[in-house]
């Protein structure tokens, strides 16, 4: 288990255990994490799971994958460097204790 | 391992009626059923319709025998999986984002709005499906896809005329002369408008299409469009009736949506409650089982999102009409590859730009008879009429 935490766009935190090779957001989903709707399922194609990946944790997740870059451009939500979408982020060890910011809004 | 159960006696015209009393029949008695006057094996729980649609390797979108393919005389991204369609629905989706919405067209849609409200007689019954629903969803399309020169009547006549030939399950050959008519029209309109879209690159669908680094083929080009006029109209025309429907016979509702605001609760709830999608097909690409029932490769299944939005796993009393309901996700817009490309357009266009208009202008709306309303669809539902008094 790796641990992962999730803040509102008001500052509230929830700090979850999630499965390692889950996406982050699979674990947002399955635990009711307001602000991740994933529509889509995790086929990359309706940017409702766009998050912020913390500043500290910015350079372990990796780039954005092949097509997540268009979809992000689709996003509801301000795009930043930071911008990714959770169905693409998958938690691995090396991600353990990860922080995601939850934009203002998803669609 | 057991074959699916056989509903031998319904018909398409009892679904086409009223599907919802045996969807939830079938949720409890037989969730995934062949139905022979479909020719389908229905899957009507929403655990099911999800994994189906979120699964494109094992659920293919590509059927060799869709009347689509004749109707518009394309294979399109509909009925396509993978990196082709991916790279089709990608080429046109930036004029559908929520920030192109916001940056190029609410302020166009509100003065649409206005145009369209002020036209609306008040103190008599009027149809608001015919009067309203239905040529604004076309004007706000015809803006969308770069077809501001087409008329209402044309967007909304082109529509149909496609979504009867994709429907021609019969191979009959009347609806495939209209939709070849229409494609001939369509594709001189289209023709005509490249000059300017080229000359002035914009945020429409067929701009974006045009001037894009490394586009699609031309005859894609004039496919999505098409795409986008079947698939764009109807539903946010039925969407907007179910919603104000729903809201109309319910106005404790309608008075603590407006105090609160919650416009996007609503809509969620229309859309949830009366799908404008209500089912949709997959070819099964090997053999496999669900929920221990044997489904042999090649047949197709029909997700009935309808039912998946009613499935009383989700929703408490799933049948009503509940805006202030627990939240649980709904499958209008499908899910996966598939998932709808226009979700954002129709939150924005009739969740907050035109519920609240409506109600601001007439705030003592009034439905006539409920009972005078007639719903209709199996594929595609919604009220085909909404007759009400404005003041």
């Amino acid at each position: 288990m790796v641990q992962i935490t999730f803040i509102q766009p008001d500052g509230g935190q929830t700090t979850l255990d999630a499965a390692e090779g889950a996406s982050v957001m699979e674990t947002a989903v399955n635990n009711g994490i307001d602000g991740i709707f994933a529509e889509c399922g995790g086929a990359m194609m309706c940017a409702t799971c766009h998050c912020y990946v913390d500043e500290a944790w910015a350079g372990k997740t990796g780039a954005r994958v092949d097509g997540e870059e268009d979809m992000l451009e689709c996003a509801a939500a301000e795009l930043r460097e930071t911008s990714r979408l959770s169905c693409q982020l998958k938690l691995s060890s090396e991600l353990d204790g990860l922080v995601v910011h939850l934009p203002e809004e998803q669609a | 391992m057991a074959v699916a159960p056989v509903n031998e006696t319904l018909t398409l015209a009892d679904l086409t009626r009223d599907p919802y009393p045996v969807y939830r029949r079938m949720r409890a008695e037989t969730p995934i059923v062949e139905v022979p006057a479909a020719r389908r094996i229905f899957l009507t729980k929403a655990k099911h319709t999800k994994m189906v649609k979120d699964d494109p390797e094992l659920f293919s979108s590509d059927d060799p025998v869709t009347p689509m393919r004749r109707a518009f005389l394309a294979h399109t991204l509909m009925r396509k999986d993978g990196e082709e369609h991916r790279r089709e629905r990608m080429a046109m989706q930036p004029a559908f984002s929520p920030k192109v919405i916001k940056t190029d067209w609410a302020d166009l849609y509100r003065t649409i709005a206005t145009d369209y409200l002020d036209r609306l007689p008040r103190g008599e019954t009027v149809d608001l499906f015919t009067a309203l629903c239905g040529p604004i969803a076309a004007r706000i399309l015809a803006h969308i896809l770069g077809l501001d020169e087409v008329s209402d009547a044309d967007m909304q006549r082109w529509s149909q005329t496609l979504i009867d030939g994709a429907g021609n399950f019969g191979f009959a050959d009347e609806p495939f002369e209209k939709s070849d008519a229409a494609n001939a029209e369509m594709d001189a309109v289209f023709d005509s408008l490249l000059d300017r879209h080229r000359a002035e690159p914009n945020n429409s669908a067929l701009s974006v299409m045009l001037n894009a680094k490394n586009p699609i083929p031309m005859s894609q080009v004039y496919a999505n469009i098409k795409i986008a006029i079947g698939g764009g109209i109807n539903e946010p025309r039925d969407a907007l009736a179910t919603i104000l429907f729903g809201l109309l016979t319910n106005p404790d509702q309608l008075e603590e949506v407006k105090r609160q605001e919650a416009w996007a609760e609503a809509f969620e709830e229309g859309v949830r409650w009366v799908a404008p999608i209500q089912a949709s097909s997959r070819r099964v690409t090997r053999d496999l089982e669900i929920d221990g029932i044997d489904i042999p490769e090649g047949v197709t299944l029909m997700t009935i999102q309808a039912s998946a939005n009613r499935d009383e796993d989700l929703y408490e009393d799933g049948e009503s009409f509940n805006v202030f309901r627990k939240k649980a996700p709904h499958q209008a817009f499908g899910s996966g590859p598939h998932h709808c490309a226009g979700a954002h357009i129709s939150r924005r266009t009739v969740g907050e730009i035109l519920l609240p208009m409506l109600f601001e202008r007439f705030p003592n709306m009034k439905l006539d008879r409920a009972e005078d309303v007639v719903w209709s669809g199996f594929g595609f539902r919604g009220p085909l009429n909404l007759p009400v008094r404005l003041s």
